[in-house]
Formats: structure tokens, sequence, C-alpha cells
């Protein structure tokens, strides 16, 4: 391939990667909760509280960075709520997760009419002028800002934190086994508290990632279930934080995938062809489950929020 | 650290009625081996988990060294060196091995670096207990007894200096039995204390330097174990005979029998049950004495037909009655007085009327069900079992033991069975509900059922059985008669599965 054909790549390598950023936050974080074994399906209202609530600190002040700040904040502030209902009033978890996700969506919808139509600047590109001669990583860095590296990089935070540090092993025995965690000392109210933090945290992130810096604008309603489409993911990538990037960058691509397909004119149905990226995952979790455990790698102390607790 | 000395000084504790420790004295020296003998529920593990701090005691002093200690949990008792593997582990089984014990490891350093000089510190413990686990595999992939070799090690690396076992080689095979008694020698050797709960004379035998014997809450032997012989440990642990609570049933007027089992074998993941035949008559009690755990409840499951067999078969009236793959709507030939009833005869969430129709609802079309239909027999059944208090709607959960079992009874002797399997009947029931109990199953006998019952009790078998079968590691090593049965030699039977050479 000549370098034309390379600079178009890496065009559309910097499309996927700024339009999964925001997916990649929030699936890390609800990768996190059910780790502790809690199942958050509100990370879509924690998500549209960062996209909102980021959205305007970043119009009010100008800074990108404090938008994002404060998107996070948003998302861990309405996850206190799920934590409080489901670890500190043993309230079932999917109810308590529908609930804050539709707290958020109202709450958003209400304070986020002013903001519609408000400007903001995206955070900074890493790109620059020292990547002179260099046209083809020129091309894939200008278009990203700071937040896509961030991501990986706190995926890598993440999962050494898991797998490498005592804290990450209370946390993984919380999910696993809930009964031996206490018996070993830990506080399982507390560690679940702080995953469910944690997961609203990034979960807020990625909504402000989403509206500050991708998309740029705030709409009612923007996050469009890509906060549900996490908790799916959650389960493609195993649990498992080092397998959420290829995850949602495959996620990503049939996606773009679509965008494409659509725009060369293909005579589909816009609506078919909107599945294929749910197709693709659904196919992912199927052959999972063939060809490795039957559990695909979930925290055993979830089947608990299936059944009652005796 | 070695002289180091625990005394236990008049511990009583009580469970309601029960009383599980009564006025309790204990000596434990360092650098030797206490087994703990006793029966189930002599209060042995009850006694050891006040010393470890879980349970407390209504009255009673423990001290180290003449130091008054007052354990307000585990974790003040590990502190003071004090460790104790349970029969139930507590391990995560979807991590790994070495997962586990750093888990467990208050001295594991918070960065895991794989290989590293901190994180291999944590086997070293294991590595001399079980060379050949692998410290990668997860626990959920071991085998129970590998399992209690890590339990083990968690509690060596806390550097406890007291350890409980309770009941250490109830899980473990032979091999593992033999490597776990070597590793108390070791242990000792260095001057720690071991205290083994166990009811096995083998145990006793292989590794205990002290026997302290418990019976019914009380300490009715301490010194070493070369001062006793096997007879007179067995006589210590079963105790002499108590008053009986009722009448011993008539004689069974038939020889002819009427229940037939035929080399029974079954299995399950932890215990299995091999080549029983048993007859039973029409009037006739046959009573299965054992201790817990040589294969009681997949032996009452298997006949029952609730279990798949391995081989054999379970004939009443002439009728095979065991496993078949198709799920078959019971005929109300055999009835089954499970052990745990609050488990496994009712939901306790439901109406006692709900769950007083749960046989009849399967011999039912749905259009034929009627609540109303439903309320009145529940109602009825109450009356004639002497539930109490005898409300339908009151949820099933919240009755006493004791009126739960007569609930229990009186659903499943409705349909006059042919064959009774009761397993436990009266574990955890006072004199008054023992006796009704009793009563309504002798009720049965002289119409003309056969039944099977499976207790620990031993004097109350002696009481009321008119033959004895001891069930000892899954097979039957023994049936006596109630006339010429001893209960020196039942108990020899029961303990150590077949008489001694020499009497």
């Amino acid at each position: 391939m000549d370098e034309a054909a390379w600079i178009l790549v890496a065009g559309w390598v910097a499309a996927i990667l700024r339009s999964a950023t925001p997916l990649l936050f929030v699936t890390l974080g609800e990768t996190l909760s059910q780790r502790v074994g809690i199942i958050n399906l509100g990370i879509e209202g924690e998500m549209l509280a960062g996209a909102c609530f980021g959205f305007a600190v970043a119009a009010t002040t100008g800074s990108p960075t404090l938008g994002l700040l404060a998107g996070g904040g948003a998302g861990l502030l309405l996850s206190s709520v799920h934590a409080g209902l489901c670890v500190g009033l043993g309230a079932n978890q999917f109810g308590s997760g529908l609930a804050v996700w539709m707290i958020g969506l109202g709450i958003t919808s209400f304070f986020g009419r002013s903001f519609v139509g408000a400007q903001v600047d995206a955070a900074g590109s890493i790109g620059g002028s020292w990547l002179e001669g260099m046209p083809v990583l020129a091309q894939l860095l200008d278009n990203l800002s700071w937040t896509a590296p961030l991501a990986f990089l706190t995926i890598a935070v993440a999962a050494a934190m898991l797998y490498r540090t005592r804290p990450g092993l209370a946390w993984r025995t919380v999910g696993e086994a809930p009964d031996a965690a206490r018996a070993a000392g830990l506080s399982v109210a507390r560690i679940q508290v702080s995953g469910v933090l944690v997961a609203g945290f990034l979960a807020g992130l990625g909504g402000a990632v989403l509206s500050v810096d991708y998309t740029q604008t705030w709409a009612q309603e923007m996050t469009k279930g890509r906060g549900l489409v996490a908790v799916g993911l959650v389960i493609v990538a195993r649990w498992n934080p080092w397998l959420v990037p290829p995850v949602v960058l495959a996620f990503g691509a049939a996606e773009a995938a679509v965008l494409r397909l659509q725009a060369g004119g293909l005579e589909v149905s816009s609506h078919l062809l909107a599945i294929l990226p749910y197709v693709v995952a659904l196919a992912v979790v199927i052959a999972a489950y063939i060809f490795s455990h039957r559990d695909g790698g979930m925290p055993q102390g979830l089947k608990g929020v299936f059944a009652a607790r005796s | 650290m070695t002289g180091r000395h625990i005394a236990l000084r008049g511990i009583n504790k009580r469970f309601g009625a029960l009383t599980a420790n009564d006025d309790v004295d204990l000596d434990i020296a360092s650098g030797a081996c206490l087994a703990l003998l006793g029966e189930n529920g002599a209060g042995k593990s009850t006694l050891m988990k006040v010393l470890y701090g879980i349970t407390h005691a209504d009255s009673g002093t423990i001290s180290i060294d003449g130091v008054q200690q007052n354990f307000r949990g585990p974790f003040e008792a590990m502190a003071a060196g004090i460790g104790m593997v349970f029969q139930q582990f507590s391990l995560a089984p979807a991590l790994t091995v070495q997962e586990n014990l750093l888990l467990a490891s208050p001295t594991a350093p918070w960065l895991h670096v794989p290989g590293s000089r901190a994180l291999t510190a944590v086997l070293e413990v294991l590595a001399r207990l079980a060379p050949d686990i692998d410290p990668r595999s997860r626990v959920a992939d071991l085998a129970v007894g590998e399992r209690q070799l890590i339990e083990l090690a968690k509690v060596l690396n806390l550097n406890a200096r007291t350890i409980i076992l309770d009941e250490p080689t109830s899980v473990l095979t032979p091999t593992e039995t033999k490597r776990l008694y070597g590793f108390i020698e070791t242990l000792v050797a260095d001057g720690a204390a071991v205290i083994m709960i166990t009811h096995k004379l083998a145990d006793v035998e292989a590794c205990a330097d002290h026997t302290a014997i418990m019976h019914r809450g009380r300490m009715v032997h301490a010194g070493p174990s070369a001062d006793l012989s096997r007879q007179q440990m067995v006589e210590l642990m079963i105790g002499t005979a108590s008053p009986a609570t009722a009448d011993r049933p008539s004689a069974p007027a038939s020889t002819t029998p009427r229940v037939i089992v035929r080399k029974l074998a079954a299995d399950t993941e932890t215990s299995s049950v091999a080549n029983i035949d048993l007859e039973v008559c029409a009037g006739e009690l046959l009573g299965i004495a054992g201790v817990v755990g040589n294969g009681q409840t997949v032996l009452a499951d298997a006949l029952v037909g609730l279990h798949p067999l391995r081989g054999g078969d379970v004939i009443v009236d002439g009728h095979s009655v065991a496993w078949t793959p198709k799920p078959r709507i019971p005929d109300g030939r055999v009835a089954y007085v499970p052990e745990q009833p609050v488990h496994n005869a009712v939901v306790p969430d439901l109406d006692l009327s709900a769950n007083l129709g749960m046989r009849s609802i399967l011999q039912r079309r749905f259009w034929q069900f009627s609540r109303q239909q439903q309320d009145a027999d529940a109602r009825a059944l109450l009356e004639s079992a002497d539930v109490r208090p005898p409300e339908p709607m009151r949820k099933a959960g919240t009755l006493s033991g004791g009126n739960l079992q007569k609930l229990v009874l009186g659903r499943e002797l409705a349909g006059a069975p042919s064959l009774i399997v009761a397993c436990y009947p009266t574990m955890g029931l006072d004199v008054a509900a023992t006796r009704a109990v009793y009563r309504n199953l002798f009720e049965h006998l002289d119409r003309g059922a056969a039944i099977i019952w499976i207790s620990e009790e031993l004097d109350d078998l002696l009481d009321y059985a008119h033959r004895i079968a001891v069930l000892h590691g899954g097979r039957i090593v023994g049936v006596r008669d109630w006339a010429s049965a001893s209960r020196a030699e039942i108990g020899d039977l029961m303990l150590l599965g077949a008489l001694p050479q020499c009497a």
C-alpha cells in the first residue's frame, strides 16, 4: 500500500478510536462494578449525567478538562444512590439500577435544556508540529485528543490494580466469594461501595467525553443506550479489563462499517444494518460459551443477584 | 514460646433448651496433640468455637499462661496465636491457591510482582504440607483433601501456635490422612499445640498425646491417651443409658418381609453406600445406627427413590420403588421424613395450607384445584396432627421445630404408606415434641407399616427399635436384634466398623 492508502487507514482508526473512547471508560467502569458483585444498570443514567453536567461545566468555564472532571463527579454522585440502595439497604440490583437510570434521564432532561446549542472547546489534540514528516502518524494523532490515550492508560492501571495488587485481590475475592472475603476480615460492603463509585466516576467521565470531546454538543438522551451496551460488552469481555479495548474497538469498528456501508449505497434498511454490531456481540458471547468456561468468567458472587439469598 | 498453657475453666454454653457445654474444664499444653473425642452433638465444636472467639460462653474463663483472655472475635484469638481449620472451608473457589493464601496473609505485599520473593513466601508452608499442589491452580479444581491442606497452610501462615482442627480426617483419603498425621507430629515437635476434634479412634491412636472425651455437653474424661483402652474410650463416648420417654412398640405380628432392599448401591460426590441388604416386616421398626457422615443421607434418598441407584433394588409390597429417570407421581407407598425438615420438607415462606397441599396438588388436574378445598383439608390435617397454632394462613417458617415436624409427619403419613423412612426425626426437638413424633410413628407400626429409622441417638434406638443395623463407611457392618443388642457392641461397630478381635 502506498502512503495515501495508509493515511486513509489512519483516518479511519482515529475515527473509530474517537467514537469508542466514551464506551471504553463506561465498559471499564461496569466491569469493575461487576467484579465486586454489583450489576449496575444505572450506568446509562450515570453516563447521561456525566454528559450533561460535564458539558454544562465545560460550556460555562470554557475548560474541557474541568468539564470532564465534573462529568466524572456527576456520575459518581448518581452512582452513590445505587451503592446506597444495593449495598446499604440490600435492594434488588436490577430495580435499583433501573431507578438510577430513570433519575439520570429525568434530571438531565430538565437541567440540560438551557445548554442545548451551547458551545464547548474539545480537549486538546495530541498531534502537533513535532509530527512533521510523519504524515500517517500525524493523520492519526492530529485527530485524537488526550482522552483516548487516557482511556487506555486507565484500563491498564485498573487491570494492573485488579490482578497485581493486594486491594485488587480483595476486590476480586469480594466478587467471587463474599463469604470467604468476610472470613478473611475484608469489609465486603466497603469494597462494593468503592467498586460502584469508581464505576460511576468512569461512566460519568465516559459520558462527558462523549458530549464535550466527541460530539461537542448536548442533546437530550444523547447516550442512546450506550451504557446498556457497556453492560453487554462486559459479558463479551469476560469481566476482564484487558479484554475491554479489543471488544469495544471491535464493536466500534462494526458500527463504523455500518456507516460506510450506508454511505456506499447498500440497499438495506438502515434499521437492519444498525443491528450489525449487536449481532457481532451476540456471536462473540455464543463463541465464548461454546469454546471456554460455561460461565464465561462471570464472578461467582453475581450468581446471588439472580437467585434469592438465604 | 514453648511451655504455653491454655486453661478453660467452667465453660457453660446453652442454645435455647440445649446445653452444649455444661461446666467444662480443659487444659491445653503446647508441644502436644490433644484429641477432643465425642459423638456428634457432644459439644466439642462448641467448646472450640468458644476458645476461638466465634461463640461466646455464657459463663467460664479462658486463660493463657495464667492471663485471663476475653476474645471478642476470631481476630483477637488469631492475634493470640490460636488458629482453627473448619470442616466448611472459607476459600474463594474461583481464585488460585496462591491468591487464597495471599489474601489470608497479613504480611503479603501491596504490589504482587509475579514470581517475587514476597509472593512465594506464602507458599513455603504449603510446599512442605503438600508439595504436589500447583499454587497456580484454581481452588475449585482441587480435591476436598487438598483444600483442607490449603486452609491449614492459611492458619500456619498466621503463625498460629495453637491449632484447632475440626474433624480433619473426615474428608481425607488414607494417604492424605497419613500425611496430615505426619505434619501434626512435626508441628508438635516444633512446640505447637494441636487440638483435633474427632470421633475417630484411629486419629487418637495415630497422633494424640492427650485425650479429652465429651458426652452430652460434659467433659467425662481428660488425660494421657495411653491411660485408656479403645473399649474404655468407646464407653465414655457413648455414655450410659438414660430413661426412655415412651413405651417400646409391640413386636411385629408377622415375620414376612414387607420391604426388601437388595444389594443397594448409590453415590454422591461426597459419600457412597454399597452392598446394602435389608429386610423389614410389617409393623417392624428397623433402626440404622451410625456416626453422621457414614452415608446416611444418600441411603435415605436412595431408599425412597429420590437418588439414582448404582445397583440393587428397593422392593415394597412386591413393587420396585427405586429411582427411575422419568419423574413419577408418588403413589403413597413410601413416605419420607427427611432430616432438617425446615430445609428439606417445607417451603418456609409459604403458608401451612400450601405446604400441606403439596402432595395432593401433583395428583390433581389444574382445573380441579380449589383453594377452599385445600384450606379445608389443611384445617382438618392440622387438627388431627395437633399442629399448634392450627392456622392454615400462617407461614411454615414461623412454626417451632416440633410443630413443623408434626406438620411434615401429618402430610407424609396421611396416605397410609407401607414404608416410612425417617431421618433424624427428633433432632433438635424437646422432650414433649420427641414423644409426639414417636407416638405418631408407632401408630403406623401398629397399622402394619414398616419403618426404617435413621438416628444417631443410640439410646433411643436401643429403647425402641426392633432391630438395629449399623452403618459404617457406607456399609451395613452388623445387624442386632433388640433383645441381644448390647450398647458396647453397637458402639464398637459404629466407631470402628468391626468388633475388636479379643473382647
